[in-house]
């Protein structure tokens, strides 16, 4: 449905991107992950045709982007960083024009208009003036104003910045719903977000396409694995030992914790991939007379393999950047090390809010796991 | 074809529609009506009582009244546009650069030219409907006047000035269309329309052949012709080239700010 071929783009000496080469299959959606200015807006905006492309090529439905510009036009939707919206305008009125502008019939335009308005839960908002919207309407307009031609590809740039948790909820469903009949691409520094609504996800950052796989698969393929993370109750030198003799442990180390009571400790235990020593472990605990507290999986995060891939410069799938890479790795190490912890703190936070509110069942799940764990350290001690 | 004319319709409307929802177009006409009233009003004070008193000291000049109130009038509205339009055009692209508006109307199926034409009628549309107005009194004050003024010379008077209208603002949209600053855009779209308002006169101070076809692109020497009811062919060109010269300048702009933008 979107496919990219060694796409490059240059400002005057400058490279936003390089060689970018994808594909999104009709009906997926495709997650553009990378910190701020790693050409994920450049990439859109290439693909939207509203820039030209230095050298390689775009083709959307079959069209290449430049060279049928007005047939790629007419079947994607777009929604740069700012809504492009005109404040004068009502909602209704503004989505009209819209329709009007993509060469949607007179015919059908009411219809496509009324579609869109429900769809992004518009209705009641329907004869205010754009400019009298809050943050998080003019963002669904601007999602509406994507939709309302029923274009078969719709490209989405960072469309949950700036909302409120509830409001970040609300439009990664409503992107989720759009999935299926539409084809997506969304881009987006926001970690969980990828994992929440992407089928897929392509790293980027300095304008290369580092990693593109399902959020899934990237987590397993990272090599640090899982691990455990213990609480311990007793003395650990003898543990310690033992725990790292077990087969399938990279490598035991003792957290400090502060606010654990007297005499226990916190341990993490990292495992080799594809093994899981967790009875092992366990029973290793229990044999030396320790007190297990708590019994914990820990797995990869995200944050995790986006963190190793625009900070260390590892390559999962195009091996191809390996050698362009290593130059810049000193240079980009520092760059991402002072850009990345505000964006990351952002996404924590926009995540542990979402969980006060919702409880998604991934922490749900977690939580009763520990428990669990807990209750058998409990009766096997 | 249809669909370009669909598009074109597309933009005009919300363009005409952005002019009536906006109060700073409401205050823009507000102005235009209340100075143009008030410069009708001593115009037709001035050179009815000038006509009195050369009758009363039996001076035997002819002097058509109507048609010298009318022209002064007009040259009077001439300037009023000179200041009025780069107020009115200094928004249409300006404005779409800073919302990023301008991202949605390059990423849909319609040409920069659409868009440019469709902007431009808008915009002469809402000062046509400003002209309007003007009309209904001086067709009061003149139904009464003796020799009568012609009703083409009248109608050709406010095409003239809405033709004049149309070249600064046409001039006024592409000049809107190299910055995001609206201020900006008006002050050097006031400039340049100064410019060609006074060109004739730095071309009669060059002189020659070049002098005289220099003259020959002034805005006001071609104003004061129609002003006067006089129709050519060549001052309808001229308007129409300015016109078509800001469309085309409008849509190469609008097209290089893409491929350069960063």
């Amino acid at each position: 449905m979107i496919e990219t071929e060694h796409l490059s783009k240059t400002y005057g000496t400058t490279s936003a991107i390089t060689d970018v080469t994808f594909s999104v299959e009709k009906g997926e959606i495709l997650g553009f992950l990378g910190p701020n200015g790693a050409g994920k807006t450049t990439t859109m905006r290439i693909l939207t045709g509203y820039l030209p492309a230095t050298s390689g090529t775009a083709r959307i439905a079959g069209f290449e982007v430049h060279e049928n510009s007005m047939a790629v036009r007419q079947r994607i939707g777009y929604l740069p960083e700012t809504p492009p919206l005109y404040p004068e305008m009502t909602v209704e009125g503004f989505l009209h024009f819209v329709a009007r502008i993509k060469g949607v019939s007179a015919g059908d335009r009411s219809a496509r208009v009324k579609m869109a308005l429900r769809r992004c839960n518009l209705q009641e908002k329907h004869d205010v003036l754009i400019r009298k919207l809050s943050k998080g309407f003019r963002q669904r307009v601007g999602i509406a104003q994507a939709i309302v031609h029923d274009p078969p590809a719709i490209i989405l740039d960072e469309p949950t910045v700036g909302l409120d948790p509830r409001q970040i909820i609300e439009v990664r469903n409503l992107i989720k719903s759009l999935a299926g009949e539409h084809t997506i691409i969304l881009s987006t520094h926001i970690l969980p977000e990828v994992s929440m609504t992407c089928s897929r996800v392509a790293i980027i950052n300095r304008g290369q396409v580092v990693a593109i796989n399902t959020p899934e698969q990237l987590m397993a393929q990272l090599a640090s694995g899982t691990g455990y993370e213990l609480e311990v109750e007793g003395d650990l030198t003898s543990v310690h030992l033992q725990l790292e003799d077990l087969i399938g442990v990279k490598s035991v180390e003792v957290a400090s914790d502060e606010w654990l009571a007297k005499n226990r400790h916190r341990i993490r235990v990292a495992l080799e991939s594809g093994c899981d020593p967790g009875r092992e472990i366990a029973a290793a605990i229990v044999q030396s007379g320790l007190g297990l507290y708590e019994m914990k999986r820990i797995r990869v995060s995200l944050e995790d393999v986006f963190l190793e891939l625009t900070t260390e410069e590892k390559t999962i799938d195009s091996a191809t950047a390996e050698s362009a890479i290593a130059e810049s790795v000193a240079l980009d190490s520092d760059r991402v090390e002072d850009s990345e912890p505000s964006d990351l703190e952002e996404a924590e936070m926009a995540e542990s809010i979402d969980e006060s509110e919702s409880v998604p069942p991934e922490t749900e799940d977690e939580s009763s796991e520990a428990k669990l764990t807990d209750r058998t350290g409990g009766e096997s001690a | 074809m249809g669909i370009i004319f669909a598009n074109i319709i597309a933009i005009y409307r919300r363009e005409l529609q952005s002019y009536f929802a906006s109060p700073f177009a409401y205050i823009v006409a507000g102005v235009f009506w209340l100075l143009s009233g008030f410069f009708f009003i001593a115009i037709f004070g001035t050179l009815v009582q000038q006509s009195i008193i050369q009758d009363q000291y039996g001076i035997p000049t002819p002097f058509d009244v109507s048609s010298e109130i009318l022209g002064a009038f007009l040259g009077v509205l001439s300037s009023l546009v000179l200041f009025v339009m780069p107020m009115l055009s200094m928004g249409l692209y300006s404005e779409e650069r800073k919302r990023g508006t301008l991202e949605l109307l390059a990423t849909s199926p319609i040409t920069n030219w659409a868009v440019a034409l469709g902007k431009l009628l808008g915009v002469v549309t809402f000062f046509a409907t400003m002209v309007l107005p003007l009309l209904l009194y001086e067709v009061i004050a003149f139904s009464a006047s003796n020799p009568p003024i012609q009703p083409t010379v009248l109608a050709i008077g406010h095409v003239g000035l809405i033709l004049l209208a149309a070249a600064i603002l046409s001039l006024g949209m592409f000049i809107s269309s190299l910055t995001d600053s609206t201020v900006l855009a008006a002050i050097l779209t006031f400039a340049l329309a100064l410019l060609l308002w006074v060109i004739d006169f730095i071309a009669d101070r060059i002189g020659g052949t070049i002098g005289g076809a220099i003259g020959h692109l002034s805005l006001l020497k071609n104003y004061n012709l129609l002003a006067q009811g006089i129709l050519d062919t060549s001052t309808l060109v001229l308007f129409a080239s300015y016109v078509i010269l800001g469309l085309f300048l409008t849509a190469q702009s609008i097209e290089a700010f893409r491929f350069q933008r960063s």
